[in-house]
């Protein structure tokens, strides 16, 4: 009896452990150019009842803002920004293809570089087969039981590992963001000291040339 | 092993991001990675059908030309694929990767004045390992198969703290360097302001006093 309990547990444990590897977060990250006056728009195709979060930086480009709108397959648009530097957006879906767009078009000459970050969650129905190198596995392991927790606690391990790359990967851009900035910062100030300089000598001069010229015309005005 | 790669290519795109593409548009993707880092990209194009109204898959000769730059601005990888396709790439220096995309069609009409659907999926660092092979070749069980997972995980992560802190120390630089400049460029447009005062006044009051007002 109490064999049998312990066999039904070993089962259902199994079951447990095979749908918790399947029902997976799938997420990605792009970083592109958004040349001056362009709009860009990506397209990504959900199933119903499954979740879209979105977040978005600004990087470089005068400004450090972009205009952001999100619609969903029926043409509705569920969220917007206006000239916003970052910002993070979470959808329940429906079945389709959502469209992002980044729009550049009030800004005649700056290029912006947008990074964005999709994450997806509970995309999977169940059929498919995310982790199919479980076919190419070799041999088993021994004392079952013990295995079952152990690889409880790597999945969960692993899954945290995942959230920490993410969490690098925005901590990376907002480095970039920021070390960007300053390096626009050095180059502005190398330029209008300059500009400055040369215009101080200039206008000195000009004064001086001026003055002169005030007082070498008075004599034909001298009677 | 070509069933292996299929599943995977295929996998990989049908959740895939995809954008659409002008005839003689380039879009360009940036890639900021640590060094000796391995970037996997995988394509698939459509194309419009006018008649039917949706998008097929592309024809034969269409193809995309990937052209990847490293933080150097040199060109490190410029090939051409087919409609479909996956290119790769490993950093050899750490900084920012530029991966560009244009199609190859020369012939205009082609497009038919519509666009090119390109579904795109860039995988970095660790997410390209292919565990399949690695289960098959090393003879893994599950458990250690998973444990291998866990030790690559960590070795990214690593890997991108490292290139977290050499970039941390670049950008330290660049902010002494514009503060010291700030108060260097200060000193020398106060002193050039006093000297060309001093020259002015010098130079106006001989001026005055050789036409004889002073």
């Amino acid at each position: 009896m109490e064999v049998l309990l312990v066999r039904l547990a070993l089962v259902v444990a199994r079951l447990l452990l095979v749908t918790a590897a399947f029902s997976q977060s799938l997420d990605s990250d792009f970083t592109f150019t958004l040349p001056a006056g362009r709009k860009e728009c990506f397209y990504q195709s959900m199933k119903r009842d499954a979740s879209l979060e979105i977040e978005y930086q600004v990087l470089d480009g005068a400004g450090l803002d972009v205009d952001f709108y999100l619609s969903s397959p029926s043409g509705h648009v569920v969220a917007s920004d206006h000239r916003k530097s970052d910002g993070v957006h979470t959808v329940e879906t429906e079945d389709g293809d959502y469209m992002f767009c980044f729009d550049n078009t009030f800004s005649t000459v700056s290029e912006k570089i947008v990074f964005f970050e999709l994450i997806l969650d509970n995309m999977d129905d169940g059929q498919s087969e995310p982790e199919d190198w479980k076919e190419f596995v070799h041999g088993t392991d021994m004392l079952d039981m013990k295995m079952e927790d152990l690889m409880d606690t790597i999945n969960s391990v692993k899954a945290r590992l995942g959230k920490s790359l993410q969490i690098q990967a925005v901590l990376r851009a907002f480095e970039a963001r920021d070390r960007n900035l300053q390096e626009s910062n050095y180059e502005r100030v190398n330029m209008w000291s300059f500009t400055n300089m040369v215009v101080m000598v200039i206008v000195s001069g000009v004064q001086v040339y001026l003055l002169r010229s005030l007082f070498e015309d008075k004599r034909q005005t001298r009677t | 092993q070509a069933t292996l790669f299929l599943l995977s290519l295929s996998a990989s795109l049908v959740s895939a991001l995809y954008f659409h593409i002008g005839e003689t548009e380039k879009k360009c993707f940036i890639e900021e990675i640590p060094d000796e880092t391995m970037i996997i990209g995988n394509y698939r194009t459509q194309l419009y059908d006018k008649q039917k109204e949706e998008y097929l898959p592309a024809t034969q000769g269409l193809g995309m030309f990937v052209e990847v730059k490293d933080p150097d601005e040199k060109v490190i990888m410029s090939r051409q694929y087919g409609s479909e396709g996956r290119f790769t790439f490993t950093s050899h220096t750490p900084g920012e990767h530029q991966i560009c995309l244009h199609s190859n069609s020369s012939k205009f009409a082609l497009f038919a004045g519509g666009m090119l659907r390109v579904h795109l999926d860039i995988q970095v660092g660790e997410h390209t390992n292919n565990y399949a092979e690695i289960a098959a070749k090393d003879k893994l069980t599950e458990l250690q198969l998973r444990v291998r997972q866990l030790v690559e995980q960590v070795d990214q992560i690593q890997k991108e703290q490292n290139y977290q802190r050499y970039r941390e120390e670049r950008f330290r630089q660049t902010s002494e360097s514009t503060n010291q400049r700030v108060l260097w460029w200060s000193i020398i447009q106060t002193l050039i302001l006093v000297a060309i005062g001093f020259w002015q006044m010098r130079h106006l009051k001989s001026f005055f006093e050789a036409k004889k007002l002073v």
